[in-house]
């Protein structure tokens, strides 16, 4: 067992450093509180996280990706600053950080993606960060109810939508960063307003407070909230429409969308990505086969890995909680038969039926990038 | 037959010169109306056909940056970085987690 894991860390080392070695480290950009990152922009910062730092089940908040539309705003002052709730109801509030603490407190771990989390694999190739795997993570976030904020403001019940709105503001004429969200998935007792992430500060993930929707889209998770507001309409902003949008039909790739037919995104599909051994990596002896799997609203059902390229699977471990909205990391040990290259595949499928498809569904934006997992290495020697 | 060989060769590298001049034109407009508002990684970073490079710079100028030789910029952009083009592995950050 001993040398197994020695090996298999020899192992990692190596694909780390050759990622490294491959990327070349910019010693100019660095991002206070994180670790070396994957730069796809540092001014506004995008951020991907590189698959070593995948071995937990919480990823750290100083390994955890980032996505910035806009540049962040200036830190803001915890004693100055005020969360406005307005709009359709009997009472418009302005709380205070203290406020919004002693309302009840709940923890909710929950898996966050980008929306465009691997668009860099969808061909034709489409404009927007060029996302590999990681721009993905899981954390337990804590903080209010954004139903017992509205309680206490006395929503109106044919308020259909929560508009939210960030304290970051676009340049020039830039969009401003606003989203809606159906009341009734605002209303989930999983759907919060949180002030902590894995018991620390959000800090660029939204500090003081950031709005958490369990399964969908990273989009609607909007940072640095200073307004909630309840609304009879969807904000008609860009970030609504035309962003953040996808086909209601799939398109035959490199096609132009229908714009009466692209559709609001919701709930994210299932989908498991490996994250050891990395893509072109040279590996020897037992190999633990690693990712992380999830699927939205869903569970986690079963991940199933072939190393033949397809004609036999094999389920993977997979990693205890089971639960809606957080992925479960899986892992599956491999004793290589013969030496040579061997393309390694993962597949995953959820709680409501729903399996990973081998083809992801191009479309525009090259959102949802949910094909089964592929990596090819070269084993070397016998095994 | 000579003669008409330099004249081509001549025409040619004419050609490419003009060619490079509006390249260099174009990175200078880059330079002026896209680095205001992000950094150019996030334009290097892609690999684009024409159509939807010029669909990009109109979704910009659209957002407020005024583009004054639109020509050259999409010259400069397809040469660079058209969907053609293979792409490079983005840059790993430094330690921020150092104090």
């Amino acid at each position: 067992m001993g040398s197994t894991r020695r090996e298999l860390f020899a192992t990692l080392l190596s694909a780390a450093a050759a990622t490294r070695l491959a990327r070349g480290a910019d010693d100019a950009v660095i991002i206070p509180g994180k670790r070396p990152m994957i730069v796809h922009n540092d001014r506004p910062e995008d951020l991907e996280t590189p698959l070593g730092y995948f071995d937990s089940w919480l990823t750290p908040v100083d390994a955890f990706f980032v996505r910035q539309h806009i540049p962040r705003p200036a830190p803001m002052d915890p004693q100055a600053y005020r969360l406005t709730v307005n709009g359709m109801v009997a009472k418009p509030l302005q709380l205070t950080l203290d406020d919004l603490r002693k309302l009840p407190q709940f923890s909710v771990p929950a898996t966050i993606e980008c929306t465009g989390n691997g668009r860099g694999f969808f061909t034709p190739k489409v404009p927007g960060i060029q996302w590999g795997r990681g721009a993905i993570g899981n954390a337990e976030w804590k903080g209010p109810r954004v139903s017992d904020i509205f309680k206490a403001a006395g929503a109106a019940e044919s308020a259909a939508w929560l508009e939210t709105d960030g304290a970051d503001q676009g340049l020039a004429a830039t969009p401003d960063f606003v989203r809606s969200l159906p009341m009734k998935k605002a209303m989930h007792p999983a759907t919060i307003l949180a002030l902590s992430m894995n018991g620390q500060s959000p800090d660029i993930h939204g500090f003081p407070a950031r709005l958490i929707v369990p399964g969908w889209d990273g989009t609607g998770s909007v940072k640095w909230v200073i307004r909630l507001s309840a609304a009879a309409q969807a904000n008609g902003g860009f970030f609504m429409n035309p962003a953040y949008r996808y086909p209601k039909y799939n398109l035959p790739p490199g096609t132009p969308p229908k714009p009466a037919e692209l559709e609001v995104i919701e709930g994210m599909p299932v989908k498991s990505s490996i994250t050891a051994p990395e893509d072109g990596a040279k590996v020897a002896g037992p190999v633990a086969i690693r990712g992380f799997a999830w699927a939205g609203e869903q569970a986690i059902e079963r991940v199933e890995v072939s190393t033949d390229g397809g004609s036999r699977w094999r389920d993977a471990e997979l990693s205890s909680p089971k639960l809606p909205f957080a992925w479960r990391l899986w892992r599956l040990e491999w004793r290589p038969a013969a030496p040579g290259y061997h393309t390694i595949l993962s597949r995953a499928t959820d709680s409501a039926g729903r399996v990973q498809p081998f083809v992801a569904a191009w479309n525009p934006s090259g959102y949802l990038w949910n094909a089964v997992d592929r990596v090819g290495v070269a084993v070397e020697g016998g095994a | 037959m000579r003669s008409v060989l330099i004249l081509v060769c001549l025409a040619a590298g004419a050609a490419l010169a003009a060619d490079q001049a509006v390249l260099d034109r174009g990175k200078k407009e880059e330079a002026r109306a896209c680095f205001a508002c992000h950094s150019l990684r996030l334009i290097h970073s892609q690999r684009l056909p024409r159509a939807t490079w010029s669909k990009e710079l109109d979704k910009m100028s659209g957002w407020g940056t005024k583009i004054q030789d639109r020509e050259a910029l999409l010259e400069y952009l397809v040469a660079n970085f058209g969907d053609d083009k293979p792409a490079t592995p983005p840059a790993m950050s430094g330690d921020g987690t150092r104090k």
